[in-house]
């Protein structure tokens, strides 16, 4: 063993472990674990720096038949173990062999996540549409409809297409091939192997004991030039046993046509597995059979930080700027105190300049001295009421007639009164809603009904301090035209109404730094 | 600061200083008072003229809860002492309410007789009514079981801070916690240099707040010694502490220093992959701070996540930790089995909190025992560690490591939201005296096979991937000893079960054995884990200042226990054991000594009082 290694020219033999491998006999997987053999020695890397994860299924069986490092993990949860494994140590190069459960149900979330953060990890999808290794239910991929044994009468699931998923969790090397087409194969794992970043390959798999010829459209000699479409990037999109159709968009749809009768090369859809915008390999994504041929090759092919590479850079750019770290220092890096040798020494406080006790005895206050001027959405967040110029309210006392109130506030133009009791604590408001609803149109007897009687009792009140917001939000929230605002022994010091409020925000939204 | 009031402590002969061994203050308000930061600044203080110390916060149940309501109270308590102490202690002696709703929810933790000291600015019609009080409390003689001080604290903070010049409406609001600091330095007779030294360390450059801070707190002292209604104030000696450097710190501080000590005591990268979670984030959030010790944190996407990317990187040759708490636990279960099945070195923090289901997230419970040591498919013996006190969290969380690297297995650190969020004082360890933790990484590959144990510990090698020759597969299968490779041979599966169970059964042989505070036989032992240490220990310490023949012990190691355990129950007539669950350790010593335990369960999400474990002993001796 150890001579292979020291021997730098690999053959494929080197690749196969003295497992026995255990799938049945036909399944697409022994292609795909062939291919992945004949090409990793090409690939030049050293066999101690391969690693296969794989998660539960019979394609996750692959690693035991590999003569590299391996990990046979849990149903779903190959991509976390990968991910960790390169965060600890980016040098390895990591394979996630995986299928349509495993990835897209049970570890759904998990292949979202790996893929968006650009781990560089390759990812084999092998999509065979069933639930093997549990012989035989429906799975994420199969199509609607599918009669399996967890689905007499056929499923009712909406499939998932396995590219549009990788597509929307921002991959960056999107690619497909079939575990029949044994040269696209091996042309896509070294593509997959090197790129940059996580690289997601679908590789339409055959399961012959459970769902044999599920992708015969794209493997039969006599049809699969007409139902596939070889994505090749710069070149225009044809295909057919003659070659003779292509894609062409109309708008935004994609539309089969037949080369000739006025319709060239030009005209087609070129493809462009580089561009940023993933909307062209979506698409592309979306073109299935029977309606149109199903793509094969790379959808999607561009660059983005690797997700490990820039952990490890801030590992070492916090050294830069830190220095290493020393235990000693992180251990007191707090406010200490010595407590001295002998009952009379004298106890020393040292105050920490990292990691502050009292950090934040006044985190706001700091920090506000050190903030560019305020936008104006904090200073309504933030301000106290006190810092609005508020009008004065009007004051009558709870024994005040009804006429006298009304001609106040006819004479003053006062939308509102409040009510305030012998040591001029605030104990209602009395304001033109009430003259409307509980006055108008009565019998009362203005003269002789108190105002005491008439008013809103016990209204919402604010402190000056309160945050200017609080205004606002019992406005729109409650409904409130007027809020006093009182102090602490509950006497009016001014009033917030609609109307000024409306001025104050109208201020806000005038100045230019809003946006 | 020749005129601070502290150094002429002028005793007025209308008040008493009493002299106490023990003492707790609990201050609470609205989320924004402060009451955590003066709380832990009369902490600091407490600390340096010499008292011991321990604090513990009571956290609003809601996060953004409305000011003023009875949800968005936050407290925090200090209890200061001339001996050694080991809780915050039960009931606060003393109160300070900064509004209607603090004082509503905290009042009747307080003994008769206790100093309630209200903010009466804070006692407005609405506050009240926020609060659900019809009259106030202050005025209806609903208090007269304690006594009461009504400060006007807003107020005279104003007045204080008036001369100050540059100071906004805001800053100055947030200053007024301040005045009660200094109030209660007063009443416990405690220096304000060492605050005002702090402050002028930090705030050096801004001298205005300096000069408010320092006005107001200065203001409350002075408001102390002016006011008549103070009958008494407190002194508490110095307690007897052993010299050293220290700092005060909570469970979670120390446990994410642990790992990371853990890990550059053997050269190597902290790997913590963590899902955030009450009351656990703390150490994600301390761990991502630390990149410069080569920490390389993960947050995961999930708590599978975060359990399946430290297997890649234990595999990968890190030290890998994860940290959560009960809910996560269940979900990492099956990926925990996974590296228990590739026996790789992983320690998992669970910080426990109130449970079943999402129950009382920032509330500390003991019940995820029984999960831990059992909540797993097949059989899954795992080491788990439980640290006693916030300063143990460190020491446990490098035992955790030491133990997971020594035995290539998964370790739990078994800690609870109670530890994690009290702190107390610690004697910084000099980290050169931490031994080593040795590591060692095959590269033969004549003599290697994956699942070759060293025939003492039952661990297997832990080779590394980038191994010329050491090329090889590990998974969940059952499997052959020696290979590895994948067997579902009935003596193969038996042989490694046993194995699995052996390997966990010897960390005994290296753990320390179990020692007893008190009486080496007796009538009653009680045994206790986890954040319960110093509530026991006091309760114990009176029974036996009593006269009653009581010890106590603690277990620090729950999986395996330390070998003369079954001894020592034998040594005692009765044992007891409260927990903060419902009987989950009794459980497991019923079920493994002969000796029947007494079961003292509480699921309230507070922590004991050492007064309700008084009472039980008591109550068993007769007494
Ligand atoms: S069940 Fe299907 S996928 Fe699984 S090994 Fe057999 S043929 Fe292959």
């Amino acid at each position: 063993m150890a001579d292979a290694v020291e021997t730098p020219k690999l053959d494929r033999k080197d690749f196969v472990s003295d497992q026995e491998v255990r799938w049945c006999p036909g399944c697409g997987d022994y292609a795909i674990l062939a291919q992945m053999q004949r090409v990793l020695p090409e690939l030049g890397i050293p066999r101690e720096k391969l690693v296969f994860v794989s998660g539960i299924g019979c394609s996750s069986r692959f690693p035991y038949y590999m003569n590299t490092y391996g990990l046979h993990t849990i149903h779903g949860r190959a991509a976390t173990v990968a991910t960790g494994l390169k965060v600890a140590n980016p040098d390895l190069h990591v394979w996630i062999v995986t299928g349509d459960g495993d990835a897209l149900s049970i570890g759904g979330n998990h292949l979202l996540h790996v893929l968006r953060r650009n781990v560089n990890v390759n990812i084999l999808l092998f999509n065979n549409r069933i639930y093997g290794l549990t012989k035989g239910q429906y799975s994420p991929t199969s199509p609607t409809g599918k009669v399996t044994k967890s689905s007499p009468m056929g499923s009712v699931e909406q499939d998932l297409n396995a590219i549009s998923v990788a597509l929307a969790s921002e991959a960056t090397f999107v690619a497909r091939t079939v575990d029949r087409q044994t040269k696209h194969l091996a042309e896509i794992l070294k593509r997959a192997s090197e790129h940059q970043g996580t690289s997601f390959v679908e590789i339409y798999q055959n399961c012959n004991i459970f769902n044999d010829g599920t992708w015969s459209f794209a493997t039969e000699a006599d049809v699969k030039d007409d139902n596939t479409l070889l994505l090749e990037h710069g070149q225009p999109m044809i295909f057919g046993k003659e070659k003779d159709k292509g894609i062409r968009l109309n708008g935004l749809a994609p539309e089969v046509v037949t080369l000739g009768d006025g319709v060239s090369e030009e005209d087609l859809l070129k493809h462009d597995e580089t561009l940023d915008n993933p909307a062209h390999a979506y698409l592309l994504s979306r073109l299935m059979y029977p309606d149109f041929p199903v793509p094969l090759g790379v959808f999607r092919n561009v660059q983005r930080p690797v997700y490990e590479e820039q952990v490890v850079a801030q590992n070492e750019k916090a050294v830069e700027e830190r220095g290493e770290g020393n235990l000693h220092a992180l251990l007191h890096a707090a406010d200490t105190w010595i407590v001295p040798e002998g009952p009379d020494g004298e106890t020393v406080r040292e105050v920490s300049e990292e990691e502050p006790s009292l950090s934040d005895i006044i985190p706001d206050i700091s920090q506000e001295d050190q903030l560019a001027p305020r936008t104006s959405l904090q200073h309504f967040m933030y301000d106290p009421i006190s810092s609005l110029d508020l009008p004065t309210p009007h004051s009558i006392p709870a024994q005040t007639s009804l006429s006298e109130a009304i001609k106040l506030m006819r004479d003053e133009n006062a939308g509102c009164l409040l009510v305030v009791n012998k040591k001029q604590r605030l104990v209602g408001i009395f304001a033109q809603g009430d003259l409307f609803e509980k006055v108008a149109g009565s019998d009362i007897d203005l003269q002789n009904t108190t105002v005491a009687e008439m008013m809103t009792k016990d209204p919402t009140v604010l402190k000056a301090s309160d945050p200017i917001g609080h205004i606002l939000h019992l406005m729109s929230l409650q409904g409130y035209r007027h809020i006093p605002i009182v102090d602490p022994d509950g006497r009016p010091i001014s009033l917030a109404s609609f109307k000024v409020m409306l001025q104050f925000t109208g201020g806000l939204f005038a100045e230019p730094s809003v946006n | 600061m020749a005129d601070t009031p502290a150094e002429q402590p002028a005793e007025s002969a209308l008040q008493e200083l009493m002299e106490v061994e023990s003492i707790a203050i609990r201050f609470a308000g609205d989320s924004g008072d402060g009451s955590q930061l003066i709380g832990g600044e009369f902490a600091n203080t407490s600390a340096i003229v010499g008292n011991d110390i321990s604090t513990m916060p009571d956290f609003p149940a809601e996060i953004r809860a409305p000011a003023g309501t009875l949800p968005g109270v936050s407290g925090f308590q200090v209890r200061i002492s001339s001996e050694d102490i080991f809780t915050p202690g039960d009931e606060p002696q003393v109160l300070v309410a900064m509004n209607p709703a603090a004082l509503k929810t905290n009042v009747n933790d307080l003994p008769e007789g206790g100093i309630v000291i209200a903010n009466t600015d804070n006692f407005t019609r609405n506050n009240l009514r926020k609060a659900g009080y019809e009259e106030s409390p202050l005025e209806d003689n609903s208090l007269s079981n304690y006594r009461v001080v009504k400060v006007p604290l807003t107020t005279l903070h104003k007045e204080a801070v008036a001369h100050v010049e540059g100071l906004t409406n805001r800053q100055i609001d947030m200053m007024k916690n301040m005045f009660a600091l200094g109030l209660s330095y007063w009443i416990f007779d405690r220096p304000l240099d060492p605050t005002i030294r702090m402050l002028e360390k930090k705030f050096g450059s801004k001298p205005n707040i300096v000069d408010g801070n320092v006005s107001t707190m200065k203001a409350g002292y002075n408001f102390g010694e002016t006011v008549e209604e103070f009958q008494v104030r407190y002194h508490i000696k110095k307690a007897v502490v052993a010299p050293g450097t220290y700092r005060a710190i909570t469970g979670n501080q120390a446990a994410a220093l642990g790992l990371v000590t853990a890990a550059q005591k053997a050269g190597k990268t902290l790997f913590y992959g963590s899902y955030p979670i009450t009351p656990a984030s703390a150490l994600l959030e301390t761990l991502a701070a630390l990149k410069n010790f080569n920490v390389r944190t993960f947050q995961a996407e999930d708590e599978i996540s975060a359990m399946g990317s430290t297997i890649g990187a234990a595999f990968g040759g890190a030290f890998a930790a994860t940290g959560t708490s009960g809910p996560g636990i269940a979900l990492k279960s099956e990926a925990m089995n996974l590296a228990l099945m590739m026996e790789l070195p992983i320690v998992i923090c669970n910080v426990q909190r109130g449970g079943p289901s999402t129950g009382m997230p920032t509330k500390a419970e003991q019940s995820d025992l029984l999960q831990c040591m059992y909540g797993r498919n097949g059989d899954s013996p795992m080491a788990i560690v439980a640290p006693a006190t916030p300063s143990d969290c460190f020491d446990m969380a490098v035992e955790a490591f030491r133990i997971a690297i020594a035995t290539m297995s998964p370790v739990i650190f078994l800690s609870d939201g109670y530890l994690a969020n009290s702190s107390e004082p610690w004697r910084i360890p000099n980290p050169d005296d931490i031994p080593a933790i040795e590591t060692n990484h095959p590269t033969d590959p004549e003599t290697y096979q994956p699942y070759n144990r060293d025939p003492q510990t039952l661990a297997r090698p832990w080779a590394l991937p980038g191994t010329p020759g050491l090329e090889h597969r590990l998974g969940g299968l059952g499997k052959e000893d020696g290979t590895g490779n994948v067997s579902y041979d009935p003596d193969d599966n038996q042989h490694m079960a046993n194995i699995r169970a052996e390997r966990i059964a010897r960390i005994a042989d290296r753990i320390p054995l179990q020692t007893v505070m008190g009486p080496k036989t007796g009538d009653l032992l009680v045994l206790g884990w986890g954040g319960t240490y110093g509530a026991i220990r006091s309760a114990v310490k009176r029974a036996q200042q009593k006269g009653q023949k009581v010890a106590a012990t603690h277990l620090r190691y729950l999986n395996p226990f330390p070998k003369n355990l079954g001894d020592i129950l034998q040594r005692y007539k009765q044992v007891l054991v409260p927990e903060l669950n419902m009987g989950q350790l009794s459980l497991l010593l019923n079920g493994k000594f002969p000796k029947h335990v007494i079961s003292y369960p509480k699921v309230q999400g507070l922590p004991f009082k050492i007064s309700e474990i008084s009472d039980k002993i008591d109550d068993i001796l007769g007494a």
